[in-house]
């Protein structure tokens, strides 16, 4: 029982090994060998199953002929036997031979057992006359002896009820063999035909399914290439043709999607656009209300104030003074804000001069060391980048401040051929840059979705404990870049 | 579950082979010979010498075998020693193993004894007795369709002769044609020889030849055993009576032998045995008579000769 069981685990891993071999080759092999096995197969079993008939039917008719031979042989042998005329006698056999095709020996042999002629010349072979005996007086008595010449069927007859001895005939079971020999290699030669013929169907046949497959795999590599126009040719009107037609339908559904979804970012990305500029557009026009309009009106309110402390009697004199440093303070503020909003120097003396202000007022303000690196080459930005780069920082240092605790921050800034560079590093605490969230992730969002606006793109390395870095690259002279120029000259003239 | 498809598909083609590789060989080989290696045939040992018993072939050679061969039989039995059967086709042949000694007894046409008894003083041991006779004819015979009524009617016809030296089949239809006038070879369009008088017979039953003449005995056994061939032939004339073809001896033999022989001859219609061979050879039993009953035949020998 558990033998048994043993045996049966042990031919399904001999099967599952089988198909691991047999399951990795190509089609092309699979096919290929399948029907090259079934040639060989059918051609070895046929030629085997031939050669068995034809070897049976021709000795059976060998066998036959010496029954045949050797009858004819006993009865013409009979005068001569019983007249001892052993001339006619050996005329006789000579005749026979001559007369026979496959003849090896014929001799006969008187009641005595005793050879009384032969046809083996000098001398007669050792052994041969008992190798058969018709014994029993039967119609004949063949038997099959082998020799050195191949094997022979030996048929004894015998003369007269035996009173006249026995006739013994020899033929050669050579021309059956030479027969067989010659069929079979006609048979192995058809096979081979067959086999060369079965490489060319084999061949074809791997064409014409393989190749719809191989198509379908290098379209499908295109498709998650982005590639949607390549179609897949459908062969025949198969189970390969139906998979190419629904291919290509997934295709063109997929391009359909594809273009819906790129329709739909590129709204997205102009609303987005639409909001950053109408978002600065309101801050500069908001910073420039509170500067012109605000200060103005507070600068001649202190102007006001100033005066009327000159003027006025000393006990209002301390409450006037209260009343203009409040002023003061405020028309601070309200700088001060206007710059947050939309820093001056950003329009009108460039990224440079901003982020110079920039630093400065935060390391002021945060007690941060910033280190500040700007190679601008002496020129000016496009505004788009320019506004895109000062608010990346603006956001970074406000993310500096707020959760990296960091001692020190180096900002670089460097234009180099065709795109400037932003590289800010801080000593920080660092985070886990995918596991970012809630605002602090939002901000990011923002930060790469200006970057990406303008064709360019921002990639933040952090690890907790190791600081982080914040790198940007927005290419110049795009497009996109000179159509922000474009928009903001518009805007600003 | 794929895998195991091919399985059943193996089966199916593989099926064809295992049942021919499954068949076997029909003939069983039964040992080895060198063809090359021959070898002398050794001569046989006799141990016991055997009487050899020549029997003239009268009837064929086939004929003789199965005729004799209870006779045979029967003086193996007699004699306590082994008997052996030889036949030449000619009567001279016979006559010549008579005369060396190489046949000790002989069953002979009657003009081979009176040669053989004239050359070399053949001895005459018994003769047998058929119908209660010791005699026997030559019949000419010719096809039952022939209008030939005799000897002259041949002329110009192919005849068949049986032996050149049988009284019956070749020296008594000499004499005929030689009473006409003319010598066989002139008489008759082509002759040719049998060797036996079966063999004469058959030849005018199939109109090989036009005629032939042959032993009364031999016929008369001939019809009895095949009807037919009395619808066939027809015989055309009757000799007178010869003394009947005798058995002999060779004079060589040991006289004690010979009178032995003779015992058993005479004797044979005393036992089962023997008379079961007497029947198979046509013949009542054997008996003596003198050696002047072959003195007719002497003359017409002789006759024959001088006109030749």
């Amino acid at each position: 029982m558990w033998k048994k069981l043993d045996k049966l685990v042990h031919n399904r891993l001999i099967l599952d090994r089988f198909w691991e071999i047999a399951g990795a080759v190509s089609i092309r092999t699979k096919i290929l060998g399948l029907a090259l096995g079934l040639v060989l197969l059918v051609g070895i079993g046929n030629t085997l199953q031939t050669r068995m008939v034809l070897t049976r039917n021709m000795e059976a008719q060998l066998r036959d002929q010496s029954v045949s031979v050797a009858r004819d042989l006993a009865a013409r042998a009979v005068d001569p036997i019983l007249l001892n005329d052993l001339l006619a006698l050996q005329d006789l056999l000579l005749e026979t031979k001559g007369n026979n095709t496959n003849f090896r020996y014929a001799f006969i042999v008187d009641q005595r057992g005793q050879v009384m002629a032969h046809t083996f010349g000098e001398g007669f072979p050792v052994g041969l006359l008992d190798l058969n005996h018709n014994g029993n007086l039967d119609h004949h008595h063949t038997v099959l002896i082998d020799t050195d010449e191949g094997l022979i069927f030996d048929t004894a007859v015998s003369i007269l009820d035996g009173k006249a001895g026995t006739a013994r005939i020899g033929l050669s079971n050579v021309s059956v063999q030479q027969a067989v020999s010659q069929v079979t290699l006609q048979s192995v030669l058809f096979t081979v035909l067959v086999l060369l013929f079965g490489v060319v169907v084999a061949m074809f046949l791997t064409r014409i399914l393989a190749q719809p497959i191989l198509e379908l795999v290098e379209a499908t590599r295109m498709v998650s290439r982005g590639d949607y126009t390549h179609r897949v040719h459908p062969w025949a009107n198969d189970e390969l043709g139906t998979l190419a037609q629904a291919f290509n339908q997934m295709s063109q559904d997929l391009a359909q999607i594809h273009e819906l979804r790129q329709e739909r970012e590129g709204l997205q990305r102009q609303l987005l656009e639409k909001v950053i500029s109408t978002q600065e557009e309101e801050r500069r026009r908001i910073a420039r209300e509170l500067h012109d309009s605000t200060s103005q009106s507070l600068t001649s309110l202190l102007v006001g104030l100033r005066m009327l402390e000159t003027n006025c009697k000393d006990p209002d004199q301390q409450q006037i003074s209260d009343l203009r440093s409040v002023a003061t303070q405020t028309l601070d503020e309200v700088h001060k804000l206007a710059t947050q909003l939309r820093p001056h120097a950003l329009d009108d003396l460039g990224l440079s001069a901003a982020l110079e202000r920039l630093t400065f007022e935060w390391q002021a303000r945060h007690k941060v060391l910033i280190d500040l690196a700007i190679t601008l080459k002496d020129s000016r930005l496009p505004e788009g980048v320019e506004t895109a780069l000062y608010r990346i920082i603006q956001e970074t240092l406000t993310n500096v401040v707020r959760h990296a605790h960091a001692h020190s921050v180096s900002i670089l800034v460097e234009r180099r051929d065709g795109s400037v560079i932003t590289v800010i590093e801080d000593d920080g605490k660092g985070f886990e840059v995918c596991n970012s969230q809630g605002e602090y992730h939002l901000g990011l969002l923002g930060m790469r979705e200006r970057a990406e606006l303008l064709g360019g793109h921002l990639t933040i390395e952090s690890n907790p404990g190791h600081g982080t870095s914040v790198f940007v690259e927005i290419p110049l002279f795009t497009e996109d870049n000179l159509d922000g120029q474009k928009e903001t000259h518009l805007t600003g003239g | 579950m794929r895998k195991f498809l091919f399985i059943p598909l193996l089966f199916i083609f593989l099926t064809p082979l295992f049942f021919g590789c499954t068949s076997q060989q029909p003939y069983e080989v039964v040992g080895y010979v060198n063809l090359k290696d021959l070898q002398p045939i050794q001569a046989p040992k006799q141990e016991v010498l055997p009487l050899r018993v020549a029997v003239a072939s009268i009837v064929s050679p086939k004929g003789t075998v199965q005729s004799y061969e209870p006779l045979l039989d029967y003086l193996e039995s007699q004699l306590h020693r082994p008997v052996e059967l030889v036949q030449r086709r000619t009567y001279l042949e016979t006559n010549e193993l008579i005369a060396t000694g190489q046949v000790d007894l002989a069953f002979v046409c009657t003009s081979a004894y009176v040669v053989g008894q004239d050359s070399f003083g053949m001895e005459l041991l018994a003769v047998p007795q058929v119908n209660g006779e010791t005699i026997y004819y030559s019949l000419l015979i010719v096809p039952s369709e022939s209008s030939a009524r005799s000897m002259a009617d041949l002329q110009n016809k192919v005849f068949a002769f049986t032996d050149p030296i049988s009284l019956s089949g070749r020296m008594y239809p000499t004499y005929l044609v030689q009473q006409l006038g003319l010598s066989p070879e002139d008489f008759f369009v082509q002759t040719f020889f049998t060797y036996n008088h079966d063999e004469a017979i058959r030849a005018v039953a199939d109109k090989l030849a036009d005629g032939a003449a042959v032993d009364s005995l031999v016929y008369e056994f001939a019809i009895a055993r095949d009807p037919n061939l009395a619808k066939k032939v027809r015989v055309i004339h009757r000799s007178p009576p010869f003394a009947i073809p005798p058995v002999v001896v060779s004079p060589k033999l040991d006289k004690d032998l010979k009178r032995e022989l003779q015992k058993i001859l005479f004797s044979m219609g005393d036992t089962a045995e023997g008379r079961k061979a007497l029947e198979s050879i046509g013949v009542e039993k054997f008996t003596t008579i003198d050696d002047h009953a072959y003195d007719a035949i002497r003359t017409l020998l002789s006759d024959v000769e001088k006109t030749r």
